[in-house]
């Protein structure tokens, strides 16, 4: 009962505080909305860069494109000795028709359609290569150059590396634009937190001298810094739900993955929001209460 | 300060159990300024004493050891049974609910009534609503404020005010009651009347400890004074005068 009735009191006391001083409030919530927005941009960037490396991982590593007209013994052999090569998961015929069948598939995915003004298409037959890891390209590459079967050979190596270096770049950049917003948003919560401790410091004084504990004075001021986080993270999630609709579309346009984007990854992004949000809100407010109340007994 | 100055003392008996206790205690400020040197007191329960001197004597860091708001540089502070010196920060808050403090400049809170700004001493240690409903009151009704309670500080005149302190600090059934310059605001009625109310709660057995410059209060009440000067304690006197008589 006790423990319930500190925690009401603490609630309470956190809740006036936090409107007392409502500008220094509003003003430090309104970092903490900023850096969140931030910080759910570039999950979602990473989610969509991430969930294209995969994309490719999964698909074709290599793709060997096969001579006219190969008779079918010829394919057999190849075939088989592709699969026995290092780091081959899995090698698949592709003919004609089906590499048609696939672009047509394509281009009604982008809401278009394959029209070369009635002229015949004609694919060629391929051998898609799925690789254990996109490192056994090389390899692979090297082994198919030699085989007279085979016309070209196409690889998603250079997208691969060029993706993961884009996802360490984008990476890079999103956790120092994020380190510096979160210093701001723990400068202003540690501000905030010390403008209400002074201007509380009347009541702090008469708190100690009745006997009230530490925790009946300092938790106060520590869930306003979790109450200005939790109510940055709210605002965020509810601006984040807002605008996931239109941002699906751009996400599965410009990433060409509608994994990324799914309602898992918003739940997942949500209790990210919401877990920074209280983290940041906490320890601001945890170095102020340290930093302005540990001096008197 | 000569041997001369300190002397003599009129020994006071320690019949009854001490709620306050100093031994050879003494105070320096970091700035090097000497507060307190070897004061040696002792104050039985149920006391009423007061404590005089000039300004800067010593008799605001006299307090301030008595509620461990600053800890002697030399010898023990013992209050109500407990050694200040060796007790936990932790322990300080059962300590102050020992005892109640009223200050010169009275420090209610003005956005909260009188019934709030008592309440709120019983709020802050967790007491229940019931408590405080039940012992607000009460409170109130022994400092002469219970048709006043929803009244705001400043509608109140600085009697009342300090009535609504006293009310405050007694929340918690203290065994000491502090008054650091109870009367400095008060015009010389009011000064009394607070006195006629520090003397009905010391005879309900709280020990009364007054800071004090007002020469008429303690001349007139005769109770035991320990007069500060220069940090020392120079006179340790029942039934005395704010000034040495002989």
């Amino acid at each position: 009962m006790r423990l319930l009735r500190f925690i009401a009191f603490s609630v309470v006391r956190a809740w006036q505080g936090f409107w007392r001083n409502a500008m220094m409030s509003l003003a430090a919530t309104s970092t903490v909305v900023l850096m969140l927005v931030l910080l759910s941009g570039l999950l979602i960037v990473l989610a969509g860069l991430d969930s294209g490396l995969h994309y490719i991982e999964s698909k074709v590593g290599v793709t060997a494109r096969l001579r006219d007209n190969l008779p079918q013994d010829q394919l057999d052999t190849l075939l088989a000795d592709i699969r026995v090569l290092p780091g081959v998961k899995k090698a698949d015929y592709i003919p004609p028709e089906e590499a048609l069948n696939r672009l047509k598939q394509f281009y009604r995915e982008q809401g278009q359609t394959l029209d070369l003004g009635g002229a015949p298409i004609s694919l060629y037959a391929s051998i898609e290569i799925l690789l254990t890891d996109p490192t056994f390209a090389d390899s692979v590459q090297t082994a198919l150059g030699e085989r007279p079967e085979v016309e070209r050979i196409t690889t998603r190596q250079v997208d691969y590396q060029k993706l993961l270096s884009i996802i360490g770049y984008v990476r890079t950049v999103g956790i120092i634009a994020l380190g510096l917003v979160g210093l701001t948003v723990l400068f202003m919560i540690v501000n905030m937190i010390r403008i209400a401790v002074y201007s509380r410091s009347g009541e702090i004084e008469i708190m100690r001298l009745v006997g009230a504990s530490d925790s009946f004075i300092r938790w106060p001021f520590i869930l306003e810094g979790i109450l200005c986080g939790v109510i940055g993270a709210v605002v965020t999630i509810i601006l984040v739900a807002v605008a996931w609709e239109p941002i699906k579309p751009i996400m599965v346009r410009v990433f060409q993955m509608p994994t990324a984007v799914s309602t898992e990854f918003l739940a997942v992004l949500s209790a990210v929001i919401l877990g920074v949000g209280l983290g940041v809100g906490a320890l601001g407010s945890w170095i102020s209460v340290r930093a302005n109340l540990s001096s008197a007994a | 300060m000569t041997d001369a100055l300190r002397l003599p003392y009129v020994a006071v008996p320690d019949a009854v159990e001490p709620v306050i206790s100093m031994v050879d205690v003494g105070m320096t400020y970091p700035n090097g300024k000497v507060a307190l040197v070897d004061v040696n007191v002792s104050i039985p329960e149920g006391d009423f004493v007061f404590l005089v001197g000039p300004s800067g004597a010593g008799k605001s860091t006299f307090i301030r050891l008595l509620i461990r708001e600053q800890l002697p540089t030399s010898g023990r502070v013992v209050v109500a049974g407990r050694d200040l010196s060796t007790m936990r920060r932790s322990q300080v808050p059962s300590l102050r609910r020992r005892i109640g403090i009223v200050f010169q400049d009275f420090r209610l809170l003005p956005a909260k009534t009188v019934y709030e700004n008592v309440a709120f001493a019983l709020e802050v240690t967790g007491a229940t609503s019931a408590e405080i409903r039940k012992r607000v009151p009460r409170l109130l009704n022994l400092v002469g404020l219970h048709e006043h309670d929803e009244h705001l500080p400043a509608q109140l005149s600085g009697g009342e005010q300090q009535r609504t302190a006293i009310a405050r600090a007694l929340v918690h059934d203290p065994a000491m009651l502090i008054a650091d310059e109870p009367t400095g605001n008060l015009d010389p009625v009011t000064s009394w009347d607070l006195i006629q109310l520090l003397i009905q709660i010391n005879a309900m057995g709280t020990t009364v400890l007054m800071a004090t410059h007002n020469q008429e209060i303690v001349n007139a009440m005769r109770r035991r004074v320990l007069a500060l000067e220069h940090g020392t304690l120079v006179r340790d006197e029942s039934g005395a005068a704010y000034e040495r008589e002989y």
